[in-house]
């Protein structure tokens, strides 16, 4: 059974109206879909001129990150996300079927590594940085790619997994982001936590909410596990007290 | 500040997403991409792409003058203005 150990040494999360630690408490008791809307987390941190092009997506991302990224230069940074920058993709493609031409920022900033570019450039960051989507556990794949970075020596590694919510047209196909969300955690060397793989045969059953904001509730209660599988893999996380 | 200039600052601004400029705050000779207004090199493709669908007119990527024609607000309306002359 592979096992990986590490440290969970700070978290940030954001979704439409959650932002605080307490509104996340709250949350966690009594979790409840989010109405849809446009709101975006505040990224005034961000030179205007920089800020402009972000899109909703980007702007998650660097709001939960930025924080716990604050005075930590070289920080390697994996960016999870399964479904992407899906609003420009539509976009892009609705004008490809107006036979219209494309927009070039929203082309450039389509693809699932323009968000650690816009990292890369805007911190002056030039760390390992990954992107990857990676269907239903990609937070999981995250974490070994985070942790193989621990064991190669990196001090800390901050770890981003966002959903933007996906256009209606995709709404038959994408059926786990219910709202717009985004989680960071700052990770380090340790033993507090430990990530473990099982294969099953079995079909389980799914879990309701978003896994990443299922990880949030077992890091804010009182529970020491949290699973989640998906296909033939069942991925335990433990938290060691 | 002639209606062409600012229409083509109103595009600029909306085209390119500059939230906190309005078009006075942009100079007729005022230089566009790098010291100046600040734009890069994606804001000189969007910027290209949104002026020639506003005017219906064709701008070759490729043709030396073309980098002259995007310095200023200025010279932009003067090849708008050349271009649908001809």
């Amino acid at each position: 059974m592979p096992v990986i150990n590490f440290n969970i040494a700070q978290w940030r999360a954001w979704a439409p109206g959650l932002e605080s630690v307490d509104d996340w408490q709250a949350w966690s008791r009594q979790p409840v879909a989010l109405p849809s809307c446009d709101a975006a987390p505040d990224v005034s941190f961000l030179p205007a001129m920089q800020r402009r092009r972000l899109s909703r997506l980007a702007r998650m991302a660097f709001s939960v990150g930025w924080p716990l990224a604050d005075g930590r230069p070289d920080l390697p940074l994996v960016f999870i996300s399964r479904h992407g920058e899906t609003p420009r993709t539509f976009d892009i493609l609705s004008d490809l079927a107006a036979d219209q031409p494309l927009s070039p920022t929203q082309f450039s900033l389509s693809v699932h590594n323009a968000v650690i570019g816009l990292w890369s450039i805007m911190r002056g960051e030039t760390s390992e940085m990954t992107a990857l989507a990676a269907a239903g556990d990609g937070l999981e794949h995250g974490m070994l790619e985070a942790a193989a970075l621990l064991a190669e020596g990196a001090p800390a590694v901050l770890l981003v997994v966002t959903e933007e919510q996906p256009p209606e047209a995709y709404s038959a196909w994408i059926d786990d982001v219910p709202f717009p969300y985004a989680v960071g955690l700052l990770l380090t060397p340790g033993n507090n936590w430990q990530l473990s793989l099982n294969s099953t045969s079995d079909e389980l059953s799914k879990a309701h909410w978003p896994h990443a904001l299922n990880l949030l509730r077992t890091l804010l209660g009182q529970q020491t596990t949290c699973q989640h599988a998906w296909k033939n893999r069942v991925w335990t996380w433990q938290r060691n007290l | 500040m002639s209606e062409l200039h600012r229409e083509i600052k109103e595009l600029i601004i909306e085209a390119l997403g500059l939230e906190d400029i309005s078009a006075q705050d942009i100079g007729d000779d005022q230089k566009l991409f790098g010291e100046g207004l600040g734009l890069d090199s994606v804001d000189a493709l969007e910027l290209g792409l949104a002026i020639q669908k506003k005017y219906g007119i064709k701008i070759d990527a490729d043709a030396k003058d073309t980098r002259n024609h995007f310095s200023n607000v200025a010279s932009l309306a003067a090849f708008v203005t050349a271009k649908q002359a001809a």
